[in-house]
């Protein structure tokens, strides 16, 4: 974290942080699904399971992406950054603006409970084995976003172990309340993160691009925190846009 | 063999959900690498190009994907 300033590390961990939760959200409802119907062994066992092999990943390609060279490997992320970014936030717009429903983590944890209930062979421990891998597959599924923003915002400049531990507090954060509320995380604003996670990315995404072509960004760091602000108008704007029925005249 | 599938399935869909999206972001940022590289345009305005191209990506997709749904 040598010569690392501040408005770099704090979008960087705050990201992984962000991030994190809502995909540990996601995933912590699939496990409490299978802990409550299948017992907590299967459930633990599929979830440090998918812990182990996210872990694997950040631990294999961490250090290989220190071999690859600074401009190259700004611009490579920059454009995957801007992919993603783009990509949630387009999402994030389109929820807050009622064009595509909220994500309903009460109604998931239903139709997976239904879904475990109804599946698995007569024997129980078919049915126990085929819990654990559905835990583990959530995890792991959901835990691919989160490698990959940890990887993104913290390989650049050297932040990979501090966005690291962002994402690994959101997990013992949604772990804590998971385990003292006993149910589905329905009331974290999910798509109010995902929306700020979005704007952070895809800020992020220009940024490394423009460094990765030789864009010498005026005010270096802070012009990330611009960024952010025009990502965040504009979004907002298109947003109350299409509340108020702007898309659907722009046919 | 499921589980390889589905774990390719979403890394495809964390980059390329909306084709149109992906593919008019990564044409803006050839055609930036193409004016700052080739063509020796300012870096300044290469810069200003991206940031504001992007912006104007991120708005085309959400309105039409807006208007499609919306029929």
């Amino acid at each position: 974290m040598v010569g690392v300033t501040w408005s770099v590390a704090a979008p960087a961990v705050g990201s992984a942080f962000f991030a994190s939760l809502v995909e540990v959200v996601e995933a912590f409802t699939i496990v409490l699904a299978v802990g409550t119907l299948r017992g907590w062994r299967a459930a633990a066992l599929g979830t440090l399971g998918g812990f182990a092999v996210l872990t694997a990943l950040v631990v294999a390609l961490g250090p290989l992406l220190d071999r690859v060279p600074l401009h190259l490997l700004q611009l490579v992320i920059g454009v995957l950054l801007l992919l993603f970014g783009l990509g949630w936030l387009r999402k994030a717009i389109l929820r807050s603006a009622g064009v595509i429903p909220l994500h309903d983590e009460t109604a998931i944890f239903a139709a997976e409970t239904a879904q475990l209930a109804a599946a698995g062979g007569p024997r129980r421990r078919s049915q126990t084995w085929l819990a654990g891998l559905t835990a583990f597959k959530a995890v792991l599924l959901e835990g691919l976003e989160v490698v990959f923003i940890v990887i993104a915002v913290g390989a650049g400049r050297g932040l990979l172990w501090p966005a690291a531990t962002g994402a690994l507090a959101a997990c013992v954060a949604v772990l804590a309340v998971g385990v003292a509320v006993h149910r589905p995380l329905a009331r974290v604003p999910e798509n109010a993160l995902k929306f700020g996670v979005g704007i952070m990315l895809s800020a992020f995404g220009v940024f490394w691009t423009g460094e990765g072509l030789g864009v010498p960004w005026p005010g270096q760091d802070l012009a990330l925190a611009v960024f952010a602000l025009l990502f965040l108008t504009v979004g907002l704007l298109t947003a109350v846009t299409l509340r108020s029925g702007g898309g659907e005249r722009a046919r | 063999m499921s589980l390889i599938r589905e774990v390719i399935g979403e890394l495809a869909g964390m980059f390329l959900a909306d084709a149109r999206l992906s593919g008019a972001t990564l044409a803006l940022v050839a055609l930036v690498a193409v004016l700052l590289l080739a063509l020796h345009l300012p870096a300044l305005l290469g810069g200003a190009l991206l940031l504001f191209g992007c912006l104007a990506v991120l708005v085309e997709a959400t309105l039409r994907e807006a208007r499609r749904r919306r029929g």
